[in-house]
């Protein structure tokens, strides 16, 4: 059947479209071009994480498929600029108002005034822990259009948390008249798409809100569909069964060239891939041995090689782009540099030519993972042949949980580390988790005694620029201090057919089906 | 009668419950925190204080003898719980997947029985000739290829190179032939060598002789006598491999994104969700056990012998 199978397979080149026309694989077929009108035109998106629920505030899919949307947004530079609400203020350290726009209307007809974003925002953190635990909520106010809220703790970035897709507003109205398992299917906000089927863990069938209040969107429906494995997602892409992809391989991307009606939009991601050295091990004490390791990895050839060009050469933990990112350029693989540090550090090359000192060979512990990045157990192999060139061994160890075995066990040297962070366009919660000791990025409890005056001003900090500068403030010291070594910040890999239009993805994966995406 | 009802209904549920504790305690001692798994819901840079208050809140830092004896009350109850990351039933999410599964598992079985009845009748007939070896081949490829490189290759060619299938969901009967084949061709080679040798045995018995004499045709014989013997232990079988079917639909249903329960006990585990995960691995061994039970009342239907045997005990 097979050999069959390959055989017609070998004597096809046609392909179908979206539509299930077949089509010619050189060209869209001009029938289905000219058929195209604003009340036909639908598209299909992959994404690679399936999701259980649409709850907007258990979840990133309601506001991904344009259902729902938030007070504030980020725009293409990260900067949080007004959407849901025109304006906002800080009246003292944990009183924030917020003044609602006051011609939106919820997809069910109710209008959308402070009370329904009060009462969304109950329903946020009685249903979701994670949200109550980020948004520290004392009390909220409805006044009209304004809605205050009041923290449990002075949070001076606090619209970066309001970006999140968990703080989608929702109609509570329509979800006691829905129920809430129902409108846990579909649920209702003020975005330019309606729910019309929702499958967990495969697909949401989307058709436009014609009462948007906002320009009309342009797609007349939307198919978003998630599959977590990269090959198929790739095939789809090929077989123009979807007409956007997330999350291509990039193996897949020299096949993906030699179609003419497919491209691939690659953007830098918020994600840092990095090491945790680990300040109880007398391996790394030493700060000369952690500049040694990082001397010792070869961005270039990890971001040309394993990441085929799709990754940029770290230098902090935030990407370089960011306005609050390290301009400064990544460190260069300098194995003469590496072998210099060690020396000044004590070890001299034994009779096998590994390092030693006090007659111990210098063998470090470096623990691997996988999670979803599949380049991520490549890195330590790259870092583990340019460490054995100059005598200094490196023991892989792969873990499926880092975080979990550094927190348990203090017999490594070296972890791999993967996070996004920045994913709210703001520094501070990654320099809050990662380097304050009970942080909960922070397994190892590193600690940086003159990083903590700077994070505590940049806690008190509201203005956008004075953050901006405290956070690079901040990296100095960190990469001063050496606690980890930043390594790439991977790229997000979007497969786009050419005929979709005024879309392009960006970096936070926040906005993907929106009013203004359209198709030729 | 009543005493085999009453005596399988006990066993049943001794082995739930058996499960059940086997499945609590080795998913609390296996790595992996599911606080860390709620807080990616909004990203979680919170602090361990936050983690704590989230633990303390679920029950998850009490000995693991009280988070379980909690758990089996509600069970009792009939209560499932609640998902750890996304709030809904464990009941409800089971529920809604459960028929996707049993639709792939009726597709997988008609590709078992699709491949498996012609080529082990083939192989049984042409014994030693080039069918048989046809087959035998063809069973060893089945059992040496894994199933989530057979379906990438399938939807390579049906879905990529001919455009005859879609590449993945579900709601059409087209939907449902890459996964069927998938995880059916996977399970067939036992089924193809086992009828292979039913039917050589039957066919070499002194009643198909003594048939053959009477100058009853061959397609009779090979349907209505010597086909219903050998499907015997074929339905057999049939429970044993509801095991390998879970386990298959599981990587299947995640290539294809095919939403049953296999895809979602992966998502459970990978966000340790003990809840679902807990629901899922019951809800298995409850089919398990049903469809072997099943298989066995099957054969007393089937097998005269077995069914007087039976009566005679009762």
């Amino acid at each position: 059947m097979l050999i069959l199978a390959f055989i017609m397979a070998g004597c096809s080149n046609q392909v179908s479209n979206n539509n299930g026309d077949t089509i010619s694989s050189e060209q869209p077929a001009p029938a289905e071009k000219s058929s195209i009108t604003d009340d036909n035109k639908k598209i299909t998106i992959i994404h690679s994480l399936p999701s259980e629920t649409l709850d907007p505030h258990n979840g990133w899919i309601a506001l991904r498929a344009g259902v729902t949307e938030t007070l504030v947004r980020l725009d293409e530079n990260m900067h949080v600029t007004p959407w849901l609400a025109s304006k906002w203020e800080a009246k003292d350290d944990v009183t924030w108002v917020f003044t609602i726009r006051d011609d939106i209307d919820f997809q069910d007809g109710t209008k959308l005034d402070a009370a329904a974003a009060k009462a969304s925002f109950e329903r946020g953190i009685t249903d979701s822990k994670a949200l109550a635990a980020s948004l520290k909520i004392a009390s909220l106010e409805a006044n009209g259009q304004e809605l205050t809220i009041k923290t449990t703790e002075p949070l001076p970035a606090y619209p970066t948390e309001l970006v999140h897709p968990t703080t989608s507003l929702i109609s509570v109205a329509a979800e006691t008249s829905m129920g809430k398992e129902k409108f846990n299917q579909a649920p209702v906000g003020t975005g330019p798409f309606k729910v019309t089927s929702f499958v967990s863990g495969k697909e949401i069938k989307l058709v436009r809100n014609d009462a948007y209040w906002d320009e009309k969107a342009r797609l007349a429906e939307v198919t978003f569909q998630s599959n977590a494995d990269a090959n198929i997602r790739t095939l789809a892409f090929q077989s123009k069964q979807a007409d956007i992809v997330y999350h291509l391989s990039p193996e897949s991307l020299e096949a993906i060239k030699q179609e003419q009606d497919l491209s691939v939009e690659s953007v830098t991601s918020l994600r840092t891939h990095y090491f945790t050295y680990n300040p109880a091990s007398n391996n790394v004490t030493d700060i000369q041995v952690r500049q040694a390791i990082d001397k010792l990895i070869d961005r270039d050839a990890i971001v040309n090689d394993i990441m085929l060009g799709h990754a940029m050469p770290a230098n902090g933990p935030f990407n370089s782009t960011l306005p609050f990112g390290n301009s400064e350029a990544a460190q260069k693989l300098d194995s003469v540099g590496a072998l210099q540090l060690l020396e000044s550090a004590g070890y001299t090359a034994g009779a096998n030519g590994k390092l030693e000192k006090d007659g111990k060979a210098l063998t470090l512990k470096l623990i691997a993972f996988s999670g979803i990045n599949p380049e991520l157990p490549l890195i330590p192999l790259v870092v583990q042949s340019e460490a054995a060139k100059i005598g200094v061994t490196i023991e892989i160890v792969s873990v499926e949980y880092p975080e979990v075995y550094i927190k348990d066990q203090t017999d490594w040297d070296i972890s791999t580390s993967s996070y996004l962070t920045s994913p709210r366009g703001d520094g501070g919660s990654f320099l809050n988790s990662t380097y304050i000791v009970g942080g909960s990025y922070n397994p190892a409890n590193i600690h940086i005694d003159k990083l903590d005056p700077i994070i505590k001003q940049l806690n008190a900090t509201g203005e956008v620029a004075q953050r901006n500068e405290l956070t690079r403030k901040a990296v100095e010291i960190i990469n001063e201090a050496m606690p980890h070594s930043y390594i790439i910040n991977p790229n997000i890999l979007v497969g786009v057919n050419k005929r979709v239009a005024n879309w392009k993805p960006g970096a936070e994966e926040f906005y993907i089906v929106t009013n203004k995406l359209d198709v030729n | 009668m009543l005493w085999h009802f009453a005596s399988r209904l006990i066993q049943l549920v001794v082995v739930l419950l058996l499960l059940s504790i086997v499945t609590f305690i080795l998913m609390k001692l296996a790595p992996g925190d599911p606080v860390l798994a709620i807080l990616q819901a909004s990203d979680g840079a919170l602090s361990q204080r936050d983690q704590e208050t989230i633990r303390e809140e679920l029950g998850l830092n009490t000995p693991i003898y009280v988070q379980y004896g909690s758990w089996l009350r509600n069970v009792l109850n009939l209560d499932l719980g609640k998902s750890l990351t996304n709030n809904r039933e464990v009941w409800t999410i089971l529920m809604e997947r459960l028929p996707a599964t049993v639709y792939l598992f009726l597709g997988a079985i008609a590709v078992l029985f699709i491949f498996s009845v012609p080529l082990g009748w083939l192989a049984a007939k042409y014994k030693g000739r080039l069918p048989d070896t046809f087959s035998r081949l063809f069973a060893i490829l089945g059992a040496s290829i894994p199933s989530f490189w057979l379906g990438l290759l399938l939807v390579y060619v049906f879905s990529y190179q001919l455009n005859w299938l879609p590449t993945m969901g579900s709601g059409t009967i087209m939907h449902l032939i890459l996964p069927s084949v998938t995880l059916g061709f996977v399970i067939a080679p036992e089924y193809i060598r086992l009828l292979r040798a039913g039917l050589i045995e039957t066919l070499s018995q002194d009643y198909i002789l003594a048939a053959k004499s009477r100058g009853i045709t061959n397609r009779s014989i090979l349907f209505r006598h010597a086909m219903p013997a050998a499907l015997m232990p074929i339905v057999s079988l049939l429970g044993i491999s509801m095991g390998a079917l879970m386990a298959g639909s599981v990587v299947t249903e995640s290539l294809f994104g095919w939403p049953g329960l296999g895809s979602t006990a992966i998502e459970a585990i990978r966000l340790r969700d003990y809840p679902v995960i807990q629901g899922y691995v019951m809800l298995s061994g409850f089919f398990f056990l049903a469809t072997n039970w099943l298989s066995d009342i099957g054969l007393v239907i089937l097998d005269p012998r077995i069914r007087l045997q039976k009566v005679g005990r009762i």
